[in-house]
């Protein structure tokens, strides 16, 4: 087991966003979590990655506790993630964004007196996660002035740089054209074979097509996990999110 | 193709820094003043010192006057009441700016946005009443006055004069010159470029593994280093330290010259720096409330050049040389 939360929960105020939350997440498997808006998925992932503290439980990954670890010392310890709302660095190249994640890892982030470019192995991991996200061709192009599609890509990109051991991806395809979140679901596919992957997505031709286990939240609570075919028939699922009597 | 994503790799001194010497030493030959020209290279240090904060790190600092008063004071107690080395004091004016920018970083950078700001200026009102008050170290409003400036040696034989204009002007042409090659290094360098990460995005930032107060530490205390060292040698300079150079006022001066010249290269605030001690120059004379024009221009800047000067020329550079807008300024 890679990632494993126990009762994890947090209040805004009276609000309870998430509420125990009990997931188990094995290495190798990718594992979505839907649920309506609101449901508290993304309040989940923030806490997973040290954006914000929860009121209660833990976070274990590896078995080792990291409930309370900031944010950068979680992209440390290998998990890498990606933001619901592009989070990029606008006015650099899309290459310097990968490769300004890619850096994380290797030495020489206090090196103060040779010139960033004489530095080549985050350089030649973020060419290769360019090749994987097929967007070699906009490597020169400022983050700011792409596509919102090209940005999405690249949002995904960045969390990919530092080769992490656990993705957290957050509505990767949210806002795109259908012909652009075509190609991000063939990408995620592709990713998904060789990665251990949280991904929230409201996207259900991507969900069904790259899940191992799905945990459905609805108000803040786990209402069913199980493979993609369990929770299709689940009848609490369909009420609460897919909508209509099971088929 | 792809290289190009990433420019090309910078030597230590290349034919901008080869240029940017040359201008420089035309400054008092052009001007008709003796002692404008090594001000305004002194403030050019200043400057481009600030702008590692907010052109590089996104950081608006009102504190670099204290830097600099520290290491005014430090250099003039040294030289007036030990006779140590110049050279010597002017490391250690390096050292104490560096000091005051930690302590002062440290504490302000806990905070972000307008009370980070806050409390920058803050702390460089408390450095000026402290320098107020401590009449006996500082000379209060008085001044630290008669700091001696000894022509003085470094190697047996190798005698450095600078006593007369135009000697003081050279070395401290020298010192800026060797300031400024190590500080673009700085900004080119893997460090510098996370610095760049926390300007465009401190979140992101910290989602992909940099702790950002650390990094923004660092880079105050680099400031601080050459705002000190700036300090210092204005003391020698000016062979005496006025209360104005710890005052809220000087902190205002390194923005204004910043802003005015450009923050997105290192070249702006050098322009800045030029541009305001000669317009001070001029304009002073002509009317008494000259400020008032030099706001004028200042506003017009941040309303509708926010590239400044230097954004001004790139692009106008650019539209010559390929008939193409657009076209950032970031050297």
């Amino acid at each position: 087991m890679i990632l494993r939360t126990v009762n994890l929960t947090k209040h805004f105020g009276g609000l309870v966003a998430v509420d125990h939350v009990n997931l188990e997440v094995q290495e190798g498997t990718v594992h979505s979590i839907i649920g309506p808006n609101g449901a508290g998925k993304t309040t989940f992932f923030n806490m997973l990655t040290g954006e914000i503290p929860p009121n209660h439980g833990d976070v274990y990954f590896q078995e080792k506790k990291i409930t309370g670890l900031k944010p950068h010392q979680v992209a440390k310890i290998r998990i890498g993630r990606s933001f619901q709302q592009n989070s990029l660095f606008k006015n650099l190249p899309v290459l310097e964004n990968i490769r300004l994640a890619a850096h994380v890892h290797h030495q020489g982030r206090l090196n103060f007196l040779s010139d960033f470019r004489s530095y080549g192995p985050p350089i030649d991991q973020a060419h290769r996660v360019l090749e994987e996200m097929e967007i070699t061709n906009i490597a020169d192009k400022k983050a700011g002035e792409l596509s919102h599609g090209a940005q999405r890509t690249l949002e995904v990109a960045i969390a990919l740089a530092a080769d992490p051991l656990l993705v957290l991806l957050d509505e990767p395809t949210s806002g795109m054209s259908p012909e652009e979140a075509v190609r991000m679901v063939r990408l995620i596919r592709k990713l998904a074979k060789q990665r251990t992957m949280i991904v929230i997505e409201h996207n259900m031709n991507l969900v069904w097509s790259i899940s191992t286990v799905i945990t459905v939240l609805h108000q803040g609570q786990v209402i069913a996990t199980g493979s993609p075919s369990e929770i299709e028939k689940n009848p609490e699922v369909r009420k609460a999110y897919l909508g209509g009597p099971p088929a | 193709m792809i290289e190009n994503a990433l420019g090309k790799k910078k030597a230590l001194i290349d034919k901008e820094i080869l240029i940017l010497a040359g201008l420089l030493l035309l400054v008092p030959l052009i001007l008709p003043y003796k002692t404008l020209p090594t001000e305004i290279v002194i403030y050019a240090l200043g400057a481009v010192s600030f702008n590692i904060l907010l052109g590089y790190t996104g950081l608006l600092s009102f504190g670099q006057a204290a830097f600099f008063g520290a290491g005014a004071y430090l250099t003039g107690i040294l030289l007036i009441h030990f006779g140590w080395h110049p050279a010597l004091t002017l490391a250690l004016s390096g050292i104490i700016g560096a000091l005051f920018a930690a302590v002062i970083g440290y504490l302000s950078i806990q905070q972000v946005g307008i009370y980070f700001v806050m409390l920058t200026l803050a702390f460089n009102m408390l450095a000026f009443f402290l320098a107020y008050q401590w009449k006996s170290i500082t000379g209060g409003d008085d001044g630290l006055l008669n700091v001696p400036r000894p022509d003085f040696s470094i190697l047996p034989g190798i005698k450095i004069p600078i006593q007369g204009n135009f000697q003081i002007f050279l070395f401290v042409w020298v010192i800026f010159l060797l300031s400024f090659i190590i500080i673009r290094r700085i900004i080119h360098s893997p460090f510098g470029r996370i610095l760049l990460a926390i300007r465009e995005n401190p979140n992101r930032a910290r989602a992909v593994g940099y702790n950002v107060i650390h990094y923004e530490l660092i880079a105050f205390t680099i400031s601080g280093f050459f705002t000190g060292l700036a300090g210092g040698l204005y003391a020698l300079f000016m062979k005496m330290v006025p209360i104005t150079a710890i005052e809220l006022v000087t902190s205002t001066d390194f923005i204004i010259m910043a802003l005015l010249g450009g923050t997105g290269s290192l070249y702006g605030p050098i322009i800045g720096a030029i541009v305001v001690k000669i317009a001070s120059e001029i304009l002073s004379v002509l009317w008494a409330r000259w400020l008032f024009i030099l706001g004028v221009i200042f506003v017009a800047f941040v309303l509708f050049m926010r590239g400044g000067i230097w954004g001004l020329l790139t692009v106008s550079w650019g539209r010559f040389t390929a008939g193409r807008p657009g076209g950032g300024g970031k050297p």
